[in-house]
């Protein structure tokens, strides 16, 4: 169980400053409404049109989401791996180094492609 | 004793947020039970004694694939709705029909099972979960796991494929921006100054407040398009307001760069 | 502190398989680093020599000896069939690139509206995916890898790698656009499912037999009693993951669709090596790990395989695509190769009809790439002439074409002097000698409606009046015509003489899976 303490004081610590900050806004704060504040972003980007009956929205985001799940998985290796580093010795860090080098050629790839690029 | 409490607990906790999920209308409020879903679930791993599952139920679901979800329907709209014409008729009930078959099947089945006590949780666990399964992944599953890599390439390789477009011209600059701009004024007298930027008052401290000119009226061009409509209400408000006969509306022709 | 010792790795053993996804992610770098000029230059090389270096470490590991305990930590079992099943997918896999290497199969920007201004642009600017190359490698690594794996879990992993580039083919086709995209989503929505079931599967056998490996299953069959229940429902659930990947009936949905929308060359290589690589793989599994189990599971196995063989052959018939027709083809040949499955006995039995699997497999696959490449060479205005009524009177404006795909397709029909005759013949021998003389029947009556259909179309080539607008003839590429060479060479080659291969067969199959 002291394995989670921290996590849990941690989780405490936001849960108690996400309930103090929404409970004590409402009656500190300025209320001036307009429907301008129901959009998605606030600053003024709107949400993707939808044309009437669906239709295509760009596409564009799925590159950046799916390099952060690549690389989101490579760490869950980079874990156990770093945990028991000591252990593993020579060869877990030729391994990882292989394992890195990798998925670093997909990343090569999709930034030689202008994948990364946003406009 | 404190096993059992923490399951019962997240057990409704997260059969409920699951039918939430299913039965909620809005699609945000789908995505955040799912949220709750799947950090009941790292805890229930945790209380298993394997931080290591929960730390990836966290990290992986509901870090990444969790946050995606947000990000797509916010930057879809959230209340775009499916179409909900069947191509295929009546497949809601055989789905339904086959679902519940196979339901049934499964709890006959695992209803029958005399389970075995659960061994061998000490024995890996002695050395640490965490180590044991590096122990796993670097010895004898080393070969899976450097696999995987290939399925990472592969999964950004489909990402490129199908959704990048490749420039087939380069970039405008912002010289080639302006020039064209100036040229378009040459041309038709379109404006290429920057637009109008919108107008902040007192009472209402959003960007889809149009800008007031100096005679008071009001320039639409100070407001995006895509949130102007505010301008109306304002309108309407203004003359009520003013008292004013006609609220003339500027008429500064709109130039190549749009807000 | 102890310290983990590093694995022992035969890297000889492995060698194919390192050496087939080594050259994928060269390939991904060339993608990244070579001026698109150079792509394709680039590509055909590395990937046809990764492929052919592959087939010649295979057969040197064959003269070598093969091994008689899995590598890997026993992870990947480099056995008999492995290496024969490897050197098969290797050579179909071969001559699917040479098809695949043919210029217009491909959209030139997957990423555009089909039909929309930027695709005409991309298409005038010749653009190509040349990624294709390094995602058929990915696949192809995936297709080894599958039936050697020695462990539900790698072969989870496996699975993944082979699909997931299938998946994302499946939709890059340049014509009928919109049917590519459907029978990607429909594919990998469908093989996602299939997946999950498989994975279902392996966590409650994991929950039965406390380990993933194969062997270990086997022998907890003997230790676990009282806990059936867990492990038919895990063995019922990974067998329909896998079927699922054979198309076997009632899985076998998704085939005819995801084989019509395809481009064809990826379509040649599905029917090919993934079932060549699901067939490894599931006779791993059911001979291997639930293989004492067989009273069990071979009256199910008896009803998918007739169930098969029927859904095939009578669907094939009201086919008016040609694809589509091939496909149903693959589900009805899925169902004659079941029926081996089945006949499983003492070791010598079994070494038979895994034998008569493998040749069956090898020839069956060669003849159906061969079929595929002449689908390519048969145009209209708007790409392949996919109905079949376009076919009508082809033999008499190419004979020597129409004559290819009609000996094909009695190689399918398993006429005597074709390959496909030995093959069935083989299967449906070992059956009769396995007990399953029902089973054979039932197979020599498929047999008999699915002939029917394939005579139907040599009637329509070479008896109906060629229509006046009817489609074209290309000349072929030199990869499309030695693709078609080697395959009707092989055909022929097999169905004359096949006692060479059969006897390569059999002696791969003579040790049977290592445990």
């Amino acid at each position: 169980m002291e394995l989670y303490a921290p996590i849990l004081v941690l989780a405490v610590l936001a849960a108690g400053f996400a309930v103090f900050s929404v409970s004590v806004a409402p009656f500190t704060g300025p209320k001036r409404w307009n429907r301008a504040k129901l959009d998605a972003y606030e600053c003024g980007i709107e949400p993707t049109p939808q044309p009437v009956g669906g239709g295509r929205f760009p596409l564009k985001y799925m590159i950046t989401a799916m390099l952060f799940i690549v690389f989101d998985i490579e760490i869950i290796f980079l874990y156990p791996w770093a945990v028991a580093f000591d252990q593993l010795g020579v060869f877990g860090l030729i391994e990882m180094v292989l394992f890195i080098v990798t998925v670093l050629v997909a990343y090569a790839y999709v930034w030689r492609r202008r994948g990364l690029d946003w406009d | 004793m404190g096993e059992t409490v923490t399951f019962w607990v997240l057990a409704v906790a997260s059969v409920a947020a699951a039918l939430g999920l299913v039965f909620s209308r809005k699609a945000v409020y789908s995505a955040l039970m799912l949220g709750v879903v799947m950090l009941s679930l790292a805890v229930l791993y945790a209380v298993q004694d394997a931080p290591f599952l929960a730390a990836v139920q966290i990290i992986v679901y509901t870090g990444a694939v969790m946050m995606l979800f947000l990000f797509v329907l916010m930057l879809v709209g959230v209340d775009s709705s499916d179409s909900l014409v069947e191509t295929l008729r009546g497949q809601r009930f055989w789905a339904f029909l086959a679902g519940l078959g196979f339901a049934v099947l499964l709890a006959l089945g695992f209803g029958n099972v005399v389970f075995a006590a659960p061994t061998g949780l000490a024995a890996v666990n002695q050395a640490g979960n965490v180590p044991s399964l590096a122990e796993a992944i670097f010895t004898r599953y080393v070969f899976a796991f450097e696999v995987t890599s290939a399925l990472l390439i592969t999964a950004a390789l489909g990402a490129m494929v199908l959704a990048h477009r490749e420039r087939a011209e380069a970039k405008a600059t912002q010289k080639d921006l302006s020039r064209a701009r100036f040229v378009a004024f040459g041309e038709t007298g379109a404006n290429p100054a920057s637009l109008p930027g919108p107008g902040t008052y007192a009472r209402h401290n959003a960007i889809d407040m149009p800008a007031l000119l100096p005679d008071g009226s009001i320039s639409q061009l100070s407001v995006n398009r895509h949130l102007a409509r505010h301008t109306e209400e304002l309108l309407e408000e203004r003359s009520g307001e003013l008292d004013a006969s006609e609220t003339p509306v500027a008429e500064i022709t709109e130039g190549e760069n749009s807000k | 502190m102890n310290t983990i010792t590093a694995p022992a790795i035969e890297y000889l053993q492995l060698a194919p398989l390192l050496i087939v996804f080594g050259a994928g992610i060269l390939g991904v770098l060339v993608e990244a680093f070579a001026p698109r000029y150079l792509r394709r230059a680039m590509h055909i090389p590395l990937t046809l020599l990764s492929l052919a270096g592959a087939f010649a470490l295979v057969i040197v590991q064959t003269i070598k000896g093969v091994p008689t305990k899995p590598s890997a930590m026993g992870a990947v079992a480099v056995d008999g069939p492995t290496l024969f099943i490897w050197g098969t997918i290797l050579v179909l896999a071969f001559i699917s690139l040479l098809l695949l290497n043919d210029e217009d199969h491909f959209v030139p920007a997957a990423s555009a509206v089909p039909g929309s201004a930027e695709e005409e642009r991309a298409l005038i600017e010749g653009n190509v995916h040349t990624e294709v190359y390094p995602l058929a490698l990915f696949a192809i690594g995936g297709m080894l890898l599958f039936p050697a794996s020695n462990d539900l879990l790698i072969m989870f992993v496996a699975l993944e790698v082979m699909s997931l580039p299938l998946y994302l083919l499946c939709g890059l086709a340049r014509r009928r656009r919109l049917l590519s995209q459907e029978s990607a989503m429909k594919y990998f929505l469908l093989g996602a499912f299939s997946s999950a079931f498989f994975l279902y599967g392996t966590a409650l056998l994991y929950g039965y037999a406390g380990s993933v490996d194969l062997a270990k299953i086997s022998t907890a069959l003997s230790a676990n009693v009282g806990q059936d229940a867990l492990l038919f429902t895990g063995a019922a659930l990974l067998g329909v993951g896998l079927l699922f990947k054979i198309g076997a009936a009632p899985f076998q949905a998704w085939k005819p669709d995801v084989y019509q929308g395809a481009p064809t060359p990826v379509t040649a290589l599905m029917a090919s090596g993934t079932l060549v690589a699901a067939f490894g793989a599931l006779l791993r599994v059911f001979w291997v790990a639930i293989g004492e189990l067989d009273w069990d599971w071979s009256p199910i196995m008896w009803g998918v395989a007739i169930l098969t063989m029927v859904v095939g052959a009578i669907l094939a018939i009201t086919q008016t695509d040609i694809k589509r027709m091939l496909a149903y083809s693959s589900i009805a040949h899925a169902g004659f190769l079941l029926v081996g499955v089945v006949a499983i006995g003492d070791a010598k039995q079994n070494a038979t009809a895994l034998a008569a699997i493998l040749f069956y497999l090898a020839v069956y696959g060669i003849a159906s790439i061969g079929a595929f490449a002449i689908v390519t060479m048969v145009r209209d205005a708007g790409g392949e002439a996919w109905h079949l009524s376009r076919w009508a009177g082809l033999g008499k404006r190419s004979p020597k074409l129409a004559g290819l795909f009609a000996f094909f397709l009695l190689a399918f029909a398993g006429i005597p002097l074709t390959s496909g005759f030995f093959g069935k013949y083989a299967v449906f021998q070992a059956a009769v000698a396995g007990g399953a003389v029902q089973l054979v029947v039932v197979g020599v009556v498929a047999s008999a409606v699915a002939a029917f259909f394939y005579v139907r179309v040599i009637v329509l080539m070479f008896f109906n009046d060629p229509a006046p607008d009817g489609p074209t003839v290309v000349l072929p590429s030199w990869g499309t015509a030695s693709v078609v060479g080697f395959a009707a060479l092989a055909t022929v080659v097999l169905g004359v003489f096949p006692q060479p291969v059969l006897d390569l067969a059999q002696s791969a199959a003579g040790s049977l899976f290592v445990r």
